[in-house]
């Protein structure tokens, strides 16, 4: 059973071979003229901006919709078996699957109404 | 062919192959997939100048076809920057998950029905398996790694804003997406590929299913970063997003994840939409023979082109949005729309199902009524949301002249500047303060 | 351990045991690698192989579903854990080794006891009472996704439902620790121009200046009088221009240039 696997591999292995070459080819066949300003982070020609100590830090938000996106990930997750074997679960299906996503929608809307969704 | 071959469809048609077709068809598949993201340069660039009233490359080869050869050529004569601030391992790692994650999705995809190569029958598909939509999911999100580890390991702030936006943008699109598969396979009723396509033999699900099939094709924009979407490479804002610091075929490694996604998508919605490798009504009914052989590749190569000049013609048409604007649109429209969708179809199909057509036509009605006044309730009450906030007389903002928060059952209200109620003493502070030039003596008092 | 051999070898092909010592491998060295890497990053994406290497052993077990959910699941939420990381601890900044929690060293020496007991019984469990086997399951229902559908909407109805709870805690809770409320309503693109246009001062920034010696943005453009301007310069650049290379002596030479005089040598002056 496990063939049906294999030939995923045979790509993956062709596709991360020739990955592999093209990453390494520049420092075999291209040149190399050592520039320290070329060696910058590129800032449209300035010096790069002096970031804070430790990094800079990026809005919270992203924590928000990553966590969304979880959210809807794992209900995805539970559609997908229950939208293949919708025939055989019956009516019963149906109505627990609608419950579920009554639920998940309940924390959505609240998302929404708070605001959560918006982007500045 | 032999009467114990099982028929089209059956998943027990798929790991048979001997060991040297398995790797020949893959390496097809491989060398194909690079050949067409080269003509696929070529063609965008010949399309989008014919719409921009320009020629596009015409000088190397006949038409210019030749010109992406020349790209690739000059890209691999580049000299590879590592940044100095960048983090050398991950730096290099990034590209290579890119390339490598693009090129898995189409193990999958079915490219016609069963023929013989060197006296072995066999589907012209390089695998499928009973989750193998749930693996196009699956790899997608493994390519979202390329971009995001080479935004945070260039070292560079554009680099690192591309990366994030991008990952933001392309999380919120895929729900979008994964939930537009879901009608698919409730009419399926399988997640492999190739019975999905054999489950379209009489009607495309794009059909069937429009809803659905729009919610993709819009997902799928986003998903790739192309226009109108392209905000991670957004060149105005970030100059080229997490891309900015790689040169050469490092680089040119994005390109190619960029190009072979764009086929890979359209492959996926040709597959679960548009009947797969089938040809289109007019042939298939008029050519009995259209779906034998080696002719459904044809077809599919054709339907991938349209696929791929829609996604040139939507470059070439629409202005690229505002990042917030594209992700309320993401969470706030395609979500809210596929969910309602799902719960609609499985509905319609779990009635028919248990009741029979009769029941389920005075319940449909009843539903889309039912539907329609929640729609209408929902819209209504989005529409006054903003006159409700009712402006709380007794409550400011300023007591005494420093900031206080609401009491319960206060509404907070923006005021320009300090309100009457302030004492005249505290007034000159203030204006003091706000002039900026009286801070220091202020502090010492 | 050799009753775990003993089951492997029990068990399988040997494509199945190459792939299983490959992906044991990885897991493993993904679980050390996180560990001790000093990087948060770095930790993040050691766990990333390490659930794809698990995803691969449950699909060789002839689980595909759960293989990969594992994968769409784990690399989403390693991805919100890395972005998390990110937002929390800077973009670059190493792990702290201060242990502000007290006490969590013998809570976490408690939990590992257990979670250990918990592994010594289900490893013994399997190997005293002969386990069924996955393939007579998936054979059941028509299918691995059949029987898991099956599985989840019939016999575990009860905490399929609760995991929509769990969800929900998982979304308030993320709300109450990144969530700002506005106070404020959002001012639209058209309120944005009409306040500019207010302004008195609608049209653009000035340019970098045609005189510049610098041809860079932190360098100020030139009024139609010939004084430079600071408001050319993005504000980032403003309290900095030292640091990205523009010096006052420049502008001044160019405001002489600009005034029609020549150069005159000399101790630059204070612009602000």
């Amino acid at each position: 059973m496990g063939e049906v696997y294999l030939p995923i591999l045979v790509l993956g292995i062709l596709g991360a071979a020739f990955a592999v070459f093209s990453v390494a080819a520049p420092s075999i066949i291209g040149p190399r003229r050592y520039n320290r300003a070329r060696l910058d982070a590129y800032e449209c020609g300035i010096d790069p901006t002096p970031q804070p100590i430790g990094g800079g830090r990026f809005p919270i938000k992203y924590y928000l919709t990553a966590m969304l996106f979880i959210v809807f990930d794992i209900e995805i997750v539970f559609l997908y078996p229950f939208a293949v074997a919708f025939d055989q679960l019956r009516l019963f299906g149906l109505i627990e699957m609608a419950v579920f996503i009554v639920t998940v929608l309940a924390v959505y809307a609240y998302v929404w109404r708070r605001g959560g969704l918006e982007w500045d | 062919m032999n009467p114990t071959t099982p028929q089209y469809g059956d998943l027990a048609l798929f790991g048979h192959d001997p060991l040297w077709l398995v790797i020949l068809k893959a390496l097809v598949l491989f060398i194909g997939l690079v050949l067409l993201t080269l003509f696929t340069t070529w063609f965008e660039r010949r399309v989008v100048a014919r719409m921009q009233q320009r020629v596009g490359p015409n000088r190397a080869g006949p038409f210019g076809l030749l010109v992406p050869l020349a790209d690739g050529i000059k890209l691999a004569l580049k000299e590879g920057i590592t940044p100095a601030n960048a983090d050398k391992v991950v730096y290099l790692l990034a590209p290579m998950i890119a390339a490598a994650a693009a090129m898995l999705v189409f193990a999958v995809i079915p490219l016609g029905p069963v023929v013989s190569i060197f006296g072995v029958s066999t589907p012209l598909q390089l695998t499928d398996f009973s989750v193998s939509t749930l693996y196009i999911l699956a790899i997608a999100s493994i390519g979202i790694y390329g971009i995001v580890l080479a935004g945070w390991s260039s070292g560079s702030t554009y680099s690192l804003l591309g990366g994030l936006r991008s990952s933001a943008q392309m999380v919120s699109y895929e729900i979008a997406m994964g939930l537009s598969f879901v009608a698919v396979f409730l009419y399926a009723g399988s997640m492999s590929t190739s019975q999905i396509v054999a489950g379209q033999t009489d009607w495309w699900y794009a059909v069937l299913l429009l809803p659905s099939f729009v919610i993709y094709l819009i997902s799928m924009v986003g998903e790739t970063n192309r226009a109108p979407f392209d905000l991670p490479e957004a060149e105005g804002e970030l100059v080229a997003g997490f891309h900015t610091e790689y040169s050469g075929l490092r680089w040119a490694m994005f390109f190619l994840a960029e190009y072979v996604n764009m086929i890979n998508v359209s492959a996926v919605a040709i597959t679960l939409f548009l009947g797969g490798w089938r040809a289109p009504a007019p042939i298939s009914t008029v050519w009995s023979g259209a779906n034998d052989g080696w002719w459904p590749i044809l077809w599919f190569l054709g339907k991938i082109l349209v696929m791929l000049f829609v996604f040139v013609w939507l470059r070439g048409t629409l202005p690229r949005l505002r990042y917030d604007q594209f992700m309320r649109f993401g969470w706030k429209v395609l979500i809210p729309i596929s969910i309602v969708w799902i719960l609609l179809v499985s509905a319609w199909r779990g009635i028919r199902n248990e009741y029979g057509t009769d029941l389920r036509t005075t319940l449909i009605w009843l539903g889309v009524i039912l539907f329609a006044i929640a729609a209408i309730a929902f819209l209504l009450d989005l529409r006054r949301a903003p006159e409700d906030e009712v402006v709380e007389p007794t409550y400011d903002p300023y007591a005494g002249g420093y900031p206080v928060p609401p009491l319960p059952g206060q509404e907070f209200t923006y005021t320009r500047r300090a309100p009457q109620t302030v004492p005249a003493t505290v007034v000159e502070t203030s204006a003091l303060e706000s002039t900026g030039q009286e801070l220091e003596g202020d502090r010492n008092e | 351990m050799s009753v775990l051999l003993a089951t492997i070898e029990q068990s399988g092909s040997t494509g199945e045991q190459i792939v299983f010592w490959v992906c044991a491998a990885i897991a493993v060295v993904g679980a050390v690698g996180m560990l001790i890497s000093r990087r948060a990053v770095h930790s993040a994406l050691f766990i990333a192989a390490t659930m794809i290497a698990l995803a691969v052993l449950y699909v060789s077990q002839g689980a595909p579903f759960l293989g990969m959910a594992q994968i769409v699941v784990y690399t989403g939420a390693v991805m919100m854990l890395f972005l998390f990381v990110l937002m929390l601890v800077g973009v670059d900044s190493t792990e702290s080794l201060v242990e502000t929690l007290k006490g969590q060293r013998i809570a976490g020496l408690a939990l590992a006891l257990g979670f250990a007991v918990l592994l010594f019984a289900a490893i013994g469990n399997v190997s005293y009472n002969f386990a069924v086997g996955i393939d007579g399951a998936n054979a059941a229902d028509g299918g691995n996704v059949q029987g898991i559908a099956h599985l989840i909407f019939d016999r575990y109805l009860l905490a399929f439902e609760v995991t929509s709870a769990l969800l929900i805690t998982a979304a308030l809770g993320a709300m109450v620790l990144a969530h700002r409320e506005r106070h404020t309503p959002r001012k639209s693109q058209r309120e944005q121009s009409e306040d500019r246009v207010r302004s008195g001062e609608p049209q653009n920034l000035p340019g970098p200046g045609v005189y510049a010696l610098h041809n860079a943005v932190g360098t100020p453009g030139l009024l139609p009088d010939g004084q430079p301007t600071d408001r050319s310069v993005p504000e980032p650049l403003r309290g900095v221009s030292a640091a990205v290379g523009v010096d006052h002596e420049d502008t001044r030479r160019v405001n002489a240039l600009a005034a029609g005089g020549a150069i005159i040598p000399g101790k630059a002056e204070d612009e602000s």
